[in-house]
């Protein structure tokens, strides 16, 4: 199993350099640079070329690509063009943010993904099957920005009970230390602050869990229908084992193997497309840092934020691909 | 043991909640490019900056009318050529060194010297000191000639020619004076958020984390008695205008700006919420380009101008928040209106009739760009695009709408020979006409080209510009810009369609916001109970 994962993350290499060509040529296809965005309406062209050759931006492109290339080997991804960070520093700051929600949002859809649609599959054609049904086509079609200001206005405007956006209320942000970046871990090690954190975080994970909630429950549904028909099930039933026994144990576990992939997908989705919540929540992450690295057409910002979001989302599938052995014992790998 | 935790628990909400109880939390529309003064153009650093840096010359509460800053006084010599300003003493940089005479003179060297040592590589430009002030030592249009210390507390700047209007540009946000030994300690970070800030201003920088907030504290040695009157501000970042409204009525921040012109009604039936209305210094106009040919008749422009219902559109846009007059400077300026400009009035049927005199009687094709994105002169383009586009077809006009991302448009309608017909606008840097006619108007104009694609040249429009921009007489200046506002409503090359007045918000719980036309202020004054 060892040298398959170590095969794999090898393979990894010639991937991320594809992704950092492909995003290097969609970007400077875009038109409009940097410069023009940094220096907005006021500026003449006078003033606009200076900056650009400033920037290095009069270079020829594959001069630009070999320096990014020959920095990425170096494990240096630049600096911002924008605020001057480099982008190590910014990404070092930014995907624990990304990460917790990312983790919140996915914890949101499988507890309650998972149970829903086992319920729905053992009650089919109930009642209960149509709600949960209708409820998952609902989640995949509810536009995130909708949903997530919806819910503001629910529960943070009106009844007050949860926050609006941020990660920390100002009171608490005062007195809190900031350790892994992690802050619901860090919360854990200062009480005072804790339940803050898990305040601030429960709209955020709920806008972005809702959608792999909805596919979740779908294909769990699915799975379990698909399993609970299998001769073994039958076999199981027929031997007298109870009925939680036959769901739980002989075919849930079957039914995980296609939920699993979803799960891994889906957060590696979740990672790179918070963009929305992260826009609605004021979330200090991923998302809305590339997003804003694109509007402003910093180069640096969206070619290592991507190739970063590719780099996890590579790890995600890897580590749900060895959990395959873990689940069905006839997998193994070489 | 439970209970012991439920009481740390308690305890330290309280205690946090009882340390930052005056901290002012501001909704920013944005995070601020940079911290480091003469070095942004961006309105969001502006405002930050406001809070960290003071600026030589100050200006009145809500007002565009200079009061002094770190500068007591300034007067200019005879020949108008030299301004020479006394300077305030006792005043500290928030990291203990004085604020004197050389500080001045190392900031402005900064910004005007592109050889000199302490400026930061990378990134911007220092591009607000050229596009105001000519160029940068060495150039052949660079209107200073020279900087210098006097005595401890004097700064003398020498000119190449008068600039009557240089004490309220060197007042504007842009230009905060930072201390030289913070930048010199600081090198290449000054201004991040690694590095930070130092001014003399109300408030010290303490911490900017990217992407979330930048968090100030009060200066307790302030210069201005009992002020700040708050502890701290905390800028949120929080660029959505739907999540910064509901994070002001969830109470999470205390004011913001930039709140569509949509969300008055709503402001206004929220108890816990104030509208406010910053005083209006800015302009959104039509640009209509002559290289394309039917607008090079200067009858087909003026009939563009009578046929857009402008009082509808800005009634059905802005509602009380904005005001059309066919002037393109502000009412700020009303000095300077003159009284022979009465807007074009909407007249659709004389508007068809000049387009038949001018050999249009069955109309043109016209492509009509609109912005990208939401300005406070233009919250809506799209939708006020095409509102004006109706209008046009009314007269026959066959109007295609045009749009480009927003880097793209502000570049390619420079681009000879230019977008036929664009929307764009201006908000004033500081309360000179030249700062609104100058960018617009001066030769060559940049964004407009006669049919060779040559940038346009308009001579004797230019020369008036040109004496206004020079003369110290107070008087002949105010007769030179009506006669600007005259020739610019004449040719009606850029209409303006309105001056808004951009609607920010704050809670009741906040009180001593007083919004300046200018676009930012200092939050000293503001108190929170």
């Amino acid at each position: 199993m060892w040298s398959y994962a170590g095969r794999r993350l090898l393979s990894v290499i010639p991937v991320l350099f594809g992704i950092s060509l492909l995003v290097f040529i969609f970007l400077h296809l875009i038109p409009g640079d940097p410069a023009v965005v940094m220096l907005g309406e006021r500026a003449g062209p006078e003033r606009i070329a200076e900056l650009r050759s400033k920037l290095g931006l009069e270079r020829p492109l594959w001069e630009q690509y070999l320096l990014f290339v020959g920095n990425l080997l170096r494990g240096d991804l630049g600096t911002s063009i924008f605020n001057q960070l480099t982008i190590n520093e910014q990404l070092a700051r930014r995907w624990p943010a990304t990460f917790e929600l990312a983790i919140a949002a996915t914890l949101f859809a499988v507890v309650i993904g998972i149970p829903f649609g086992i319920l729905a599959a053992v009650r089919k054609n109930t009642l209960l099957d149509n709600l949960a049904t209708s409820f998952s086509l609902l989640g995949v079609s509810l536009p995130v920005f909708w949903l997530g200001l919806l819910l503001v206005y629910l529960f943070a405007v009106n009844l007050q009970w949860l926050p609006a956006g941020g990660r920390l209320s100002i009171d608490v942000d005062a007195v809190f230390k900031p350790i892994t970046g992690f802050y619901v871990l860090d919360g854990l090690f200062q009480p005072q602050s804790f339940w803050d954190v898990v305040r601030h975080l429960i709209l955020p994970a709920m806008t972005l869990g809702t959608i792999p909630l909805a596919i979740l429950t779908r294909i769990t549904r699915g799975a379990m229908l698909e399993v609970l028909t299998q001769d073994y099930v039958r076999t199981a039933r027929a031997k007298g084992q109870t009925e939680r026994l036959v769901i739980w144990r002989h075919a849930l576990k079957n039914a995980l193997l296609p939920v699993v992939t979803i799960i891994g997908l889906q957060f590696g989705t979740l990672l790179g497309g918070a963009i929305l919540t992260e826009t609605i929540f004021s979330w200090p992450g991923i998302g809305s840092w590339i997003y804003e690295g694109i509007l402003n057409r910093d180069y640096p910002v969206v070619q290592g934020g991507v190739i970063f979001v590719a780099l996890v989302f590579v790890v995600v599938n890897l580590v749900v691909d060895l959990s395959y052995a873990l689940l069905d014992p006839r997998i193994q790998y070489r | 043991m439970k209970y012991r935790l439920l009481g740390i628990l308690a305890l330290g909400l309280l205690g946090s909640l009882g340390m930052a109880q005056k901290t002012l939390v501001f909704g920013s529309n944005g995070e601020p490019a940079s911290l480091e003064s003469g070095n942004i153009t961006d309105g969001i650093s502006i405002y930050a900056q406001r809070q960290i840096y003071d600026t030589l010359v100050d200006f009145k509460p809500g007002s565009t009318d200079p009061q002094a800053g770190l500068a007591v006084s300034w007067f200019a010599s005879p020949d108008g050529k030299t301004w020479t300003f006394r300077l305030r003493q006792g005043v500290k940089f928030h990291d203990g060194t004085d604020f004197d005479a050389s500080a001045v003179v190392f900031n402005v060297n900064r910004w005007w010297d592109p050889k000199d040592p302490t400026r930061i590589s990378g990134g911007s430009n220092y591009e607000i000191w050229g596009e105001l002030f000519g160029g940068y030592k060495g150039d052949k249009g660079s209107f200073l000639a020279g900087v210098s210390a006097v005595d401890k507390y004097t700064v003398r700047f020498t000119f190449n020619s008068p600039v009557p209007y240089f004490p309220v540009a060197i007042g504007s946000g842009y230009f905060g004076i930072a201390s030289p030994a913070a930048i010199k300690a600081a090198g290449a970070k000054y201004g991040t958020a690694a590095g930070g800030a130092v001014g003399t201003g109300p408030f010290k920088f303490k911490e900017w984390r990217p992407g979330d907030r930048l968090i100030l504290e009060k200066n307790t040695n302030f210069w201005k008695t009992g002020l700040p009157k708050s502890d701290g501000v905390v800028f949120r970042f929080i660029k959505d205008p739907a999540a910064r409204l509901a994070e002001l009525k969830a109470g999470s921040i205390d004011f913001t700006t930039d709140i569509p012109p949509a969300n008055l009604k709503d402001l206004q039936n929220d108890r816990n919420l104030r509208a406010v209305f910053r005083p209006s210094f800015n302009v959104g106009y039509l640009a209509l380009n002559p290289s394309y040919k039917p607008l090079s008749d200067v009858r087909v422009r003026q009939a563009i101008a009578m046929a857009i219902n402008k009082k509808e559109i800005v009634k059905a846009f802005w509602g009380d928040l904005g005001v059309t007059n066919g002037h393109f400077m502000p009412s700020s300026f009303k000095t300077y209106y003159s009284p022979k400009v009465t807007d074009y009035e909407y007249n659709p049927a004389k508007a068809k009739q000049m387009l038949a005199e001018a050999g249009y009687p069955n109309g043109f094709d016209l492509e009509f760009w609109y912005m990208p994105v939401s300005r406070p002169y233009f919250p809506t383009p799209k939708e006020i695009a095409e509102a004006m586009g109706a209008d046009l077809s009314a007269i026959g006009i066959r109007v295609k709408f045009q749009t480009k991302d927003w880097a793209t448009y502000l570049n390619d309608r420079r681009n000879p020979p230019g977008f036929q017909a664009y929307m764009l606008g201006w908000t004033g840097d500081y309360g000179d006409p030249s700062n609104f006619f100058d960018p617009h108007f001066a030769s060559p104009i940049t964004d407009l080209f006669d049919s060779a694609g040559n940038k346009l040249d308009i001579k004797e429009l230019n020369e008036v510009l040109a004496k206004g921009a020079a003369s110290s007489n107070q008087a002949e200046r105010v007769k030179l810009y009506q006669q600007a506002d005259e020739i610019t409503f004449n040719l009606a090359l850029r209409i303006p369609i309105v001056h808004s007045q951009p609607l920010i918000a704050q809670r009741t719980s906040i009180s001593g916001w007083v919004p300046s036309p200018l676009g930012s202020e200092s939050f000293e004054d503001i108190v929170k109970r």
